[in-house]
């Protein structure tokens, strides 16, 4: 496994590779791996993008880093855990009215998933790239470990954390887990 | 769906309450008790040995006069034993539902439906009373004493300047489980129940009110709300867009910040068409406010020396959050109920205003956002409408028409000559101790009423007893006065045992229930404050609290 900083979009050779990478069981670039997926060059890659300025940093990198009919991105847009608590310590409201606060927050939150989503879904074609779309509702960094595993991604893509001071959720995603529980090499945008 | 968890946890919870229950009935944790309530058992030690004296005195007695020793009398239960069969009662009940219902679940296989889903809250419910015993009966008078103890180290009594009581640590304790230890899953439905019980305290609470009260508390909440919560909700609409915040943003948020908070924010949402961002921002702001004020009100309120109507009054105005004002009221009050009885009021007025914003606010968006979807404006009303206020008022007319009071109860009839008995008058010793203490009592209001009470030996109306129980709690006012002033009330108060029981009742419904709802506080969700909602909402919160602090200091009589 391999954590590796990069800046959108590709410059032509890698930058920087931790020691790890020397062990890692995925060819590197120079070693070849003709119709094999590589590092830099794999079948699989995972793109997680939930529409913010870093996620479209990750997916700028991502888009420079797939080949066409030979990569596939597999899209992962997570809805953080943070809305389990978002009905907070309301008491007064009857069963009716939480009912359709939960429909709204659930509708607004699908609609935004969606956009995203299509956002994204007509990047990659643009660039005749395949792409795969999953929605998943958790821990960001739980999120994405489970879909590394489930869709067999050779790499992972995400963005740099959003810059102290900037407006956005609260819901970083906890790169220490990443790093630890991935088997397989990622790659964090380098922020502009 | 299958909602019940077979787990062990309710058997187990239940078998803990049980012990728990006959150690205190056994007298196996006399020890325990004593170390937690040492003022308490102080009093019964000393009662005991005047008991044994007084049958060894009795026995010498029949001896030096050759007659047989007289039966021994048994003793009358004081404090301490009220309070060990208490929890003796309470933990041996809920302990064996709890045992009950954990072997059923253990036993069962849950298939889908209602007994599946009722079954599952147990757990649950379980859950939040074993904390809210343990905070209640342990962690409570735990802090009083440390508090006591560090007071000549520290100078202050930290528990009682941060009101370190079992309401605040119920809170605070269900935060701190939420979110650093996760709620089981085999609790997980149960937790939900804590708004119920709430609700229940709510309307058990109209049991204590007198129609004097409510009428006059009823018109000074009305007219407080009706400022704060519309000034507030314009104050929003206003800054909102000159601050570049969005038609939905600046609508989600004046309900949250101008009425009830977090409820008022979720019932507005919807019809503002609030996005997902603008909920989190404003909820995440609302919450931060409340959780704070929380803490901060009780302390500003016992520095000021307010009493409980002017604390209730403020606190039911200022506190953004519905929640954390019970919550607020009951840590500045945690031993009796009557700033609740005030606070709540207030919540309830909150919440009957709801409806009417929720319309305003939806009429509002609608004129300013071109494509608004128009809504019925009677489902809303009717939808919104808080129901169990309609429980209140009944509960209220039940005690009104003397159903569980005898009547006379509310008006204090024993303020009357003709209603109080020669015997309650102050004795002698009483009014010695009273015209020592007299000098002391500066203001001339109060002075004016111990006066009366010198001259009267009694209380002669309800704004003597509530001036003279203010005057009672003073730094430097010896014992014998306090105990004096505290005859003096208790002559002209008789409270039924049902309304007694009431009180009880309510004070644990909302023991249980906020702590539940501090289950319910996310720090991942408070950590979502920001935005333009964290310089409104702050900006109008700490208007609405300051504006509503200085109407109550200078308008709000203690007494009503």
């Amino acid at each position: 496994m391999s954590v590796v900083r990069r800046a959108a979009p590709r410059t032509a050779q890698p930058t920087t590779w931790s020691r790890a990478a020397a062990n890692n069981r995925h060819p590197l670039p120079w070693e070849g791996g003709g119709g094999e997926g590589t590092a830099l060059s794999p079948r699989t890659l995972l793109l997680a993008h939930h529409g913010t300025p870093g996620a479209e940093q990750a997916a700028a990198l991502a888009l420079s880093l797939a080949v066409p009919g030979h990569t596939r991105i597999v899209h992962l847009y997570v809805v953080p855990d943070l809305w389990d608590g978002m009905q907070g310590d309301d008491w007064l409201n009857n069963a009716w009215t939480r009912d359709a606060f939960g429909r709204h927050v659930e509708g607004q939150l699908e609609s935004d998933a969606r956009e995203q989503m299509r956002g994204v879904a007509e990047r990659c074609a643009a660039q005749g790239i395949e792409c795969t779309q999953q929605l998943r509702y958790g821990k960001p960094a739980d999120c994405l470990l489970a879909a590394a595993r489930e869709c067999d991604a050779e790499l992972v893509v995400i963005g740099p954390p959003r810059p102290k001071g900037t407006l956005g959720l609260r819901s970083r995603m906890d790169l220490d887990r990443l790093a630890r529980g991935l088997a397989v090499p990622f790659m964090v945008a380098t922020a502009r | 769906m299958i909602y019940t968890h077979r787990s062990p946890a309710l058997l187990i919870i239940g078998i803990v309450m049980l012990a728990w229950g006959w150690l205190n009935q056994s007298g196996a944790a006399d020890g325990l008790q004593a170390w937690l309530h040492p003022g308490v058992y102080k009093e019964h030690k000393q009662a005991v040995e005047k008991h044994q004296a007084a049958e060894k005195a009795a026995a010498d007695k029949a001896a030096a006069e050759g007659q047989p020793a007289a039966e021994a009398k048994a003793m009358k239960p004081g404090k301490f034993d009220a309070l060990k069969a208490g929890q003796a009662q309470f933990a041996t009940i809920f302990g064996g539902i709890f045992c009950v219902i954990g072997l059923l679940v253990l036993a069962m296989k849950p298939k889908e439906g209602h007994l599946d889903y009722y079954i599952s809250i147990f757990p649950g419910m379980a859950f939040i009373l074993s904390i809210a015993f343990v905070v209640r009966w342990g962690l409570d008078p735990m802090f009083a004493n440390w508090g006591k103890a560090a007071l000549p180290t520290l100078g202050w009594d930290f528990a009682k300047i941060l009101n370190l009581n079992y309401v605040v640590l119920g809170i605070v304790i269900g935060m701190i489980v939420v979110n650093v230890f996760r709620i089981p899953g085999w609790a997980a439905n149960g937790v939900r129940t804590a708004r119920f019980f709430l609700k229940t305290g709510v309307v058990l609470l109209g049991t204590l009110y007198s129609a004097a009260e409510l009428a006059q508390l009823g018109a000074l909440s009305v007219v407080m709300i009706g400022v704060f919560v519309l000034g507030s909700v314009w104050l929003v609409l206003l800054a909102g867009p000159r601050m570049g915040a969005s038609n939905s943003m600046t609508g989600v948020l004046s309900s949250g910040v101008g009425v009830c908070g977090v409820s008022a924010a979720v019932a507005a949402s919807p019809v503002v068409n609030a996005k997902a961002v603008d909920i989190a921002f404003t909820l995440g702001t609302i919450l931060l406010w409340g959780v704070l004020c929380m803490f901060i009100f009780p302390t500003i309120g016992h520095l000021l020396g307010m009493g409980p109507v002017q604390f209730g009054a403020w606190a039911g105005t200022g506190i953004l959050n519905s929640a954390q004002v019970a919550g607020a009221a009951l840590a500045f009050d945690p031993h009796g109920i009557q700033t609740l009885k005030v606070a709540e009021i207030f919540n309830i007025t909150r919440v009957l205003f709801l409806p009417i914003i929720v319309v305003w606010l939806a009429a509002w968006y609608v004129k300013r956002e071109a494509g608004a979807q128009k809504i019925n404006l009677s489902q809303v009303l009717v939808a919104k409408f808080p129901v169990f206020v309609l429980g209140f008022l009944g509960l209220f007319i039940l005690s009104t028409m003397g159903v569980f009071a005898p009547a006379g109860h509310y008006q204090g009839k024993y303020f009357s000559s003709t209603e109080i008995k020669e015997d309650k008058l102050l004795k002698e010793k009483d009014i010695a101790a009273l015209q020592a203490a007299l000098p002391k009592v500066t203001a001339p209001e109060d002075n004016r009423a111990l006066q009366d009470l010198i001259a009267n030996k009694k209380l002669a109306t309800r704004e003597q007893d509530v001036l003279l129980r203010g005057v009672a709690k003073m730094e430097g006012l010896d014992k014998g006065a306090k105990d004096a002033l505290g005859n003096a009330h208790k002559a002209a108060w008789h409270d039924s045992k049902i309304i007694k029981a009431y009180r009880d009742w309510i004070a644990w419904l909302f023991a249980f229930g906020l702590t539940g709802l501090g289950m319910q506080i996310t720090v991942a969700s408070i950590k979502q404050a920001g935005g333009k909602p964290l310089i409104i909402g702050s900006a109008v919160g700490l208007i609405k609290a300051i504006g509503s602090l200085i109407v109550v200091l200078l308008f709000v009589r203690e007494f009503v």
